[in-house]
């Protein structure tokens, strides 16, 4: 071997080490994954009203360090109103696409899947099979009221009969409150009703309004376009104080703000059990849950996205950790939140649930039989919408 | 002989460029390597972005001193992002409405109004929303803040007062003085709010028609004429009102927040009433803006300072600063807690609030109030002395009076000049704005420097025209702008402002702001005339000059 050739196999030789020195010292400082051990990623897009549960549930998920093929699996969960993911989906503004969502509600993946029928011919989140859309846990929507308003209108309207349309009665009373055998202090009747454009909860009430409006379960297109209910509806959504509140939880506003700013609603249970504590230390007059006769819910259903965006591994990593929220660990710390399992293995029955602590103020762990709302197809719900800009937005 | 082996030519290049490729080669390896070394030895921590990370934010004027001492504590605590960068708030005080106005303009990455009224105004008219995740982490109602004797006039404590009770008095008592702050503070508009609902017989469903209807108007008109001034903001009105005692005013609308902090620092106490009609409340949004160009490590910056802000430890500095915390394990009752009625304050209230209108009917009242309100006498006295031509004084002066001029909104108000270097020359006297802007503006524009400061004898002039007309009807007020020391007048500084309190004592009141111009302004000379009449006296500093219409017409 000449000396040329020595030099060259030299600088080989030194270029080979400081590569070879370089790339452990990155491979330590963690800066270049390898790419064999790259977690999979689950990004999460969560309803609010369930987003800090899956928050935890997530962190927990997270460093027990569950794995596939080999995988790490890392979940990150962001929080956003459903209402305002809906629209992200449907102008198709995700960057990048989340792995799954889980909405307030079953009817949001069809209407997003009505959409998406329409563009690819196919649904992008599924109703059946080892994928489908599975709720984690369900809120009813019942009647929050401050206790001394919730007996005044009963003395008006009898006993058990705060419902929509004795509720459109106090609305519209000229008198206020006065005239309904309440305090002057208390101003005119003020009911809260989520902005629907902000939480699809609004929504939700005004579906449950024209249910018991019409005393059926099946609100229509031409219902809603229907102008004596619309006159009615308007009558009703004149009496809530502020559709421009930054916020979405909206029992949060009736404890922060108490009967100044609202008598009562019809809110998430699991909102109400949860802020009952804060309503009480807050303000002298506590809050009483009243179960309506047409009963809608949000169900929250874990979803994942079908489309080319989500890898097969990283939908089965999704599917792990749709398993760990319903496991029973999990599952309880949901009902300690006030939200009742998707697992039946989890009692609400026992002496810590928040069903229990609160049920001399109303609540029940079992609701007597009543009539369920049936979710209204897209073009009610889009009418709906549109009359609110129209007629209550502006 | 051993023969000497020669190399062929064929083999000999590419030894050499073998020899070329691995010094090459050896050289990228080697640079490679070292930038990695550097790499891992300068971590992130050691060489950080300074603003990758940095949140800009806008706040609104009224928690001044609370923002300051919350941001000091976040910065304190060195909050890092994951990548190791610092994260950092450069945070600016703004009002309001001029928040909703810099946030549009793509200023902020985030803001902090006094209260969530004014996000739903940003996204107005917008396609997309630029408010993005927003929460809440103080709030506290709105009040009219009065004297207990005057309180106790009306009826308090026995029988509940509201918005037409402080009406009803402004109306019939001409000694009675109040005042609200201007529609850019939520403070401001809910008073203008609960008059509008006053004028239209309502306290909920108030319409565009309800607001342009010319009885409303005329309501509201006659009352904004009772009010006493409105001032920069409830803070200001706050630390007037401490300043002045209670000679100043009878009545004023603040949070309760205020009420607290005043009753803290006076030996004379206020007390809150909670309208019965209905308030509002400042709900002080911490939200963060959807600009293009938002950095992920501005949202981590956000979210913890988020989290910062409604960490229980910081839950309880914000009720010591006298607002409800949103942390609703904090007790209002607790014996620590200053929400408690011997400072003037109830937490059982308010009962009840007023009806929120949409975004599109606060404009309107927003723009009628202008209207509504009382119209101003407004003299310039602009010193055109030699000094004033030196280091560019005059030309900044000629360009914040024809910016001033333009501002003038409408043409209501009615506008003089009073140009003088040795004595006044070429007055211009006050007529409305419309007829004479245009002469205005040629006047101002032709100015020159030259001469002494005859400061205090042009102030004088203006004021005794001023009172010569004894226009009641208006605010009346004199704009000084002035670089220099007096030293040409016939009336003494002392002689002035004791004319100028008796004669705003028996005759129209009028109020004199001062604006210095560079650094021999004499500052005892300009407060003095300032104080005497309620006025203020400022650097012409570029934020004054932008917006001195603006800042002056609050005190109309």
């Amino acid at each position: 071997m000449n000396r040329t050739r020595l030099i060259f196999f030299a600088f080989i030789l030194l270029a080979l080490i400081i590569i070879g020195v370089s790339l452990l010292i990155q491979q330590l400082s963690g800066n270049i994954p390898n790419p064999t051990a790259q977690p999979i990623q689950v990004r999460v897009v969560s309803a609010l009203p369930i987003e800090p549960w899956v928050q935890d549930a997530a962190q927990k998920f997270n460093a027990e360090k569950h794995s596939l093929e080999g995988r790490t699996i890392v979940v990150t969960v962001t929080p956003m109103d459903s209402v305002t993911a809906l629209g992200k989906w449907d102008r198709g503004e995700f960057t990048p696409v989340p792995t799954v969502w889980i909405p307030d509600s079953r009817y949001l993946v069809e209407l997003v899947n009505a959409t998406y029928s329409a563009k690819l011919g196919r649904d992008v989140f599924l109703t059946d099979g080892e994928y489908r859309a599975r709720p984690l846990v369900t809120s009813l929507f019942s009647w929050g009221i401050y206790k001394s308003r919730a007996e005044t209108l009963e003395k008006k309207f009898g006993k058990d009969n705060i419902n929509w349309k004795t509720i459109h009665d106090a609305a519209i009373a000229k008198g206020g409150w006065p005239e309904l055998g309440g305090e002057k202090a208390w101003g005119y009747f003020k009911l809260i009703v989520p902005n629907p454009r902000k939480n699809a909860a609004g929504l939700l009430a005004m579906v449950a309004a024209a249910g018991e409006y019409y005393d059926k379960t099946t609100i229509t297109t031409e219902d809603v376009t229907n102008p004596q209910f619309q006159k009615w509806l308007k009558e009703l959504m004149g009496s809530v104080t502020d559709f421009s509140s930054l916020s979405s939880y909206t029992v949060e506003d009736l404890a922060l703000f108490g009967y100044s700013v609202g008598d009562g609603g019809q809110l998430l249970e699991s909102d109400l059990l949860v802020n009952m504590g804060g309503i009480q230390t807050r303000w002298a007059d506590p809050l009483v849950i009243v179960y309506p006769k047409y009963l809608t819910w949000f169900d929250f259903p874990f979803t994942i996205w079908m489309g080319t965006e989500t890898s097969a591994v990283e939908k089965n990593a999704a599917l792990q950790f749709e398993k760990f929220l319903l496991s029973a660990p999990i599952q309880s710390a949901a009902a300690a939140r006030g939200f009742r399992p998707a697992n039946t293995e989890v009692s609400i029955s026992g002496a810590e649930s928040l069903f229990v602590k609160w049920k001399d103020q109303g609540a029940k762990t079992l609701v007597p039989s009543t009539a369920r709302m049936r979710a209204p197809d897209r073009e009610t719900l889009q009418t709906l919408l549109r009359w609110f800009d129209l007629n209550v937005a502006k | 002989m051993k023969k000497k082996k020669i190399s062929p030519p064929n083999q000999s290049i590419p030894c050499a460029l073998l020899v070329i490729l691995a010094v090459i080669g050896g050289i990228v390896a080697m640079m490679c390597g070292i930038s990695t070394l550097v790499l891992f030895v300068s971590s992130p921590e050691t060489t950080p972005t300074p603003t990758a990370a940095t949140l800009e934010l806008a706040y609104s004027p009224e928690k001044d001193a609370l923002m300051q001492d919350l941001i000091a504590r976040f910065h304190k605590a060195n909050y890092k992002t994951p990548s190791g960068l610092p994260m950092k708030i450069n945070a600016t005080k703004m009002d309001a409405a001029d928040i909703v106005e810099a946030a549009r303009a793509g200023r902020f990455t985030a803001i902090s109004p006094d209260s969530s009224l004014w996000l739903a105004q940003i996204d107005a008219g917008r396609e997309r929303a630029l408010v993005g995740e927003a929460a809440r982490f103080a709030v506290t109602p709105i009040v009219i803040a009065m004297w207990s004797d005057v309180a106790q006039s009306l009826g308090y404590p026995q029988k509940p007062i509201g918005w037409q009770d402080l009406l009803a008095k402004a109306k019939s008592d001409a000694n009675f003085k109040w005042s609200h702050p201007s529609t850019s503070s939520a403070s401001g508009l809910l008073a203008t709010l609960a008059e509008f609902y006053a004028g239209a017989n309502k306290t909920r469903g108030l319409t565009e028609e309800d607001v342009k209807n010319r009885a409303t108007l005329d309501y509201v008109g006659a009352l904004e004429k009772t009010v006493r001034y409105y001032g920069e903001g409830e803070q200001a009105t706050i630390d007037e009102v401490l300043k002045r005692g209670r000679s100043y005013l009878d009545a004023f609308v603040v949070s309760e927040r205020m009420v607290v902090y005043f009753n803290g620092k006076s030996s004379q106490k206020i007390v809150a009433i909670y309208p019965v009609e209905g308030t509002l409340w400042q709900d002080h949004p911490l939200a963060l803006l959807e600009q293009p160009g938002l950095t992920d490590e501005q949202r981590l910056t956000f979210r913890r300072f988020r989290d910062f802000l409604l960490s229980p430890e910081i839950q309880k500095v914000i009720l010591q600063a006298g607002y409800r915390p949103v942390d609703l394990k904090l007790r209002l009752d607790d014996a620590a807690s200053p929400i408690k009625t011997s400072n003037g304050v109830d937490p059982a209230q308010p009962q009840t609030t007023l009806q929120m209108p949409s975004a599109t009917i606060i404009e309107i009242v927003q723009a009628s109030w202008y209207l509504a309100k009382r119209p101003a006498n407004i003299y310039l006295v602009a010193d055109t002395s030699g000094s004033m031509g030196e280091q560019n004084k005059l030309t900044q002066a000629i360009d914040a009076l024809d910016t001033f001029l333009d501002q003038v909104q409408g043409d209501r108000d009615r506008v003089g000049l009073v140009p003088f270097s040795s004595r006044v020359y070429n007055a211009i006297a006050l007529q409305d704005i419309g007829a004479q802007r245009a002469m205005l503006k040629t006047q101002v524009r032709a100015l020159k420097a030259n001469g002494q400061t005859a400061l205090l004898d042009a102030v004088q002039y203006a004021y005794d025209d001023l009172q010569k007309r004894g226009d009641r009807e208006r605010i009346n007020a004199i704009v000084v702008m002035t670089d220099g020391i007096e030293n040409a007048s016939s009336i003494k500084l002392s002689a002035l402002t004791d004319k100028i309190k008796r004669g705003n004592a028996s005759g129209v009141p009028v109020v004199i702001f001062c604006i210095g111009y560079g650094s021999d302004a004499d500052w005892n000379v300009l407060n003095a005339l300032a104080d005497a009449t309620g006025g203020f006296a400022r650097r012409a500093d570029p934020e004054t000059i932008r917006k001195l219409y603006k800042i002056l017409s609050t005190y109309f």
